[in-house]
């Protein structure tokens, strides 16, 4: 987890410089490029499910279940950021995420759209204002199927399935979350 | 079939709270049923007069000769704490939140008597009698389940509440040994308990006894005849006690007093032990270890809300620990030591 946080962090501060670069050169606005804004692994999403996997349980013959390998993926959901300008001051926002699955839970893939724009209040400052909608990227867990011998195999949550609520009861409980769908961002730099 | 209410007997010098009634057939036998509890003597003696207990005043007897009790919960605020007295089980089964609702938990056990006694199950010193301490442990263990008191001594059947029903019978029916069970002429109170049992109807926790003999032994000429009348039957289970909870690291042994599974294999797959810690307590005896079994099925019956009452029965006997026990064998702790946590988890998940 502190891996994909400290990738997180290099890689937007990469995302900012490029950011700025883009604000401070018009002649690439003419020519429609499209830039790197941000790649990094990992999100809140990805943290929750990691988090999942905390815990375990006994089973009924005293051997221990842990939570850990129902909630580990192999790969973790990458996000690419990208930004396309279309004039000086405006741009589009774009991206997407891979995903991610576990044995016991998936994060869909999802697309991120919105736009950049920015004014320039006076020679040295801007004021930006970014607005992004993420479609996808939701979060899913999946049941287990328990056996609990003489009492029948049920559809359970598995991380409650040791616990004392009724076996149908711990379904409801699957986490079922979604990504943050939209973002507002309002920046506004004076250069002096 | 005649009844002698009130009237005492002294069954064991080691058990007090006795109360008379006869158990009739062809032949009029006589037995005595004895609350299942060791006290010291100097708490034994420190009896006093009393009304009727106002919870099994709730019971009245209908023409058709089944008791109908109305359902009486403890208040909240003097069950719902973990005690030392309890196995760890018990606090984790709690924090999932279910704690026996949905299940009724009828203490067939003395709510009239004079006798009371002294105990602590951890919320102050009290007086009362045996059927009052049963019914406020099982409480304490499933404080959410619904708790009926049935006066032993009205013989009246038992009437079932809709749900799971489980049975708590701290006290044995002592008479001459040498019968059959299928001698003995029932009243409508145990030949209910039996049938539930028999057709799985109803879990019934049966305390041991504290005689330090098998099952269904016989000691001073005597049998305790509910015992026998309940070996083999589908959703009966023998408690016996232990010393303390046991653990893989502190193994619990059986109680000096307690009586064991024995050699019969129909009692020894029927039989679970949990720790009865009178040195916490004050309170000694299997009628102590009953209570225990019956607030557990109330909470795995809280659990698997659809379950039946046989289905219960075998969760916690096909659970039972035998690492947490001194030298275990299944003619001392039949199945072993009863384990919540065990009962409530998966056989296997995928």
């Amino acid at each position: 987890m502190r891996e994909k946080s400290s990738n997180r962090a290099s890689l937007c501060t990469t995302a900012l410089l490029l950011a700025a670069l883009c604000s401070a050169s018009p002649a690439i606005a003419q020519e429609m490029t499209t830039l790197l804004v941000d790649i990094h692994q990992g999100s809140p999403l990805s943290d929750q499910a990691r988090a999942l996997g905390d815990g375990g349980f006994e089973l009924q013959n005293g051997s221990r279940v842990s939570f850990n390998k129902w909630y580990h993926a192999n790969w973790v959901d990458m996000h690419v950021d990208l930004l396309t300008q279309i004039t000086q001051d405006t741009g589009i926002l774009w991206g997407f995420g891979t995903g991610e699955e576990g044995e016991k839970y998936r994060i869909a893939p999802s697309l991120k759209l919105g736009f950049l724009t920015q004014l320039h209040p006076s020679a040295n400052s801007i004021l930006s204002l970014s607005f992004t909608t993420t479609f996808g990227g939701k979060l899913s867990e999946k049941p287990c199927q328990a056996d609990y011998g003489d009492l029948g195999s049920f559809s359970v949550n598995c991380r409650l399935a040791a616990g004392e609520m009724a076996p149908e009861e711990t379904l409801k409980y699957l986490v079922n979350a979604k990504p943050e769908s939209q973002h507002l961002w309002l920046n506004y730099r004076v250069t002096f | 079939m005649s009844r002698s209410r009130g009237t005492s007997a002294v069954v064991r010098p080691s058990s007090c709270l006795n109360r008379g009634k006869n158990m009739s057939n062809a032949h009029w036998k006589f037995a005595v049923a004895a609350a299942l509890a060791l006290l010291p003597a100097s708490i034994a003696v420190a009896q006093e007069a009393g009304g009727l207990d106002p919870l099994s005043a709730l019971c009245v007897n209908s023409q058709s000769n089944a008791s109908i009790c109305l359902s009486a919960t403890l208040p909240a605020a003097t069950s719902q704490t973990l005690q030392n007295w309890m196995s760890p089980d018990v606090g984790a089964a709690w924090r999932a939140g279910y704690k026996g609702q949905g299940v009724t938990i009828t203490i067939v056990d003395d709510f009239s008597s004079t006798s009371k006694f002294s105990g602590n199950f951890g919320i102050g010193t009290q007086t009362q009698r045996h059927g009052e301490w049963t019914r406020e442990e099982a409480s304490m263990i499933a404080p959410l389940a619904t708790i009926r008191s049935k006066d032993f001594s009205t013989s009246s059947s038992v009437a079932l509440a809709p749900g799971l029903n489980v049975l708590n019978l701290s006290y044995g029916m002592y008479a001459k040994a040498g019968y059959s069970p299928s001698q003995i002429g029932w009243s409508a109170e145990e030949a209910s308990i039996i049938s539930y049992a028999t057709k799985g109807t109803a879990v019934v926790s049966k305390a041991a006894g504290n005689d330090a003999v098998a099952v269904g032994g016989v000691t001073s000429g005597q049998q305790d005849y509910l015992d026998l009348a309940l070996v083999g039957k589908a959703s009966a289970i023998f408690v016996g006690a232990l010393n303390s909870n046991g653990t893989t690291s502190n193994k619990a042994s059986m109680a000096w007093y307690s009586n064991t599974a024995g050699s019969n294999t129909a009692v020894q797959s029927h039989f679970l032990v949990v720790g009865v810690t009178g040195d916490k307590t004050g309170l000694y005896g299997t009628s102590f270890a009953a209570p225990i079994i019956s607030g557990y099925a109330a909470i795995v019956g809280s659990k698997f809300t659809k379950a039946t009452p046989t289905q219960i029965t075998n969760q916690l006997l096909n659970t039972a620990r035998t690492d947490t026990l001194a030298n275990y064998s299944a003619s001392v702790y039949g199945k072993g030591e009863a384990s919540l946590s065990r009962a409530l988890a998966p056989l296997s998940i995928k």
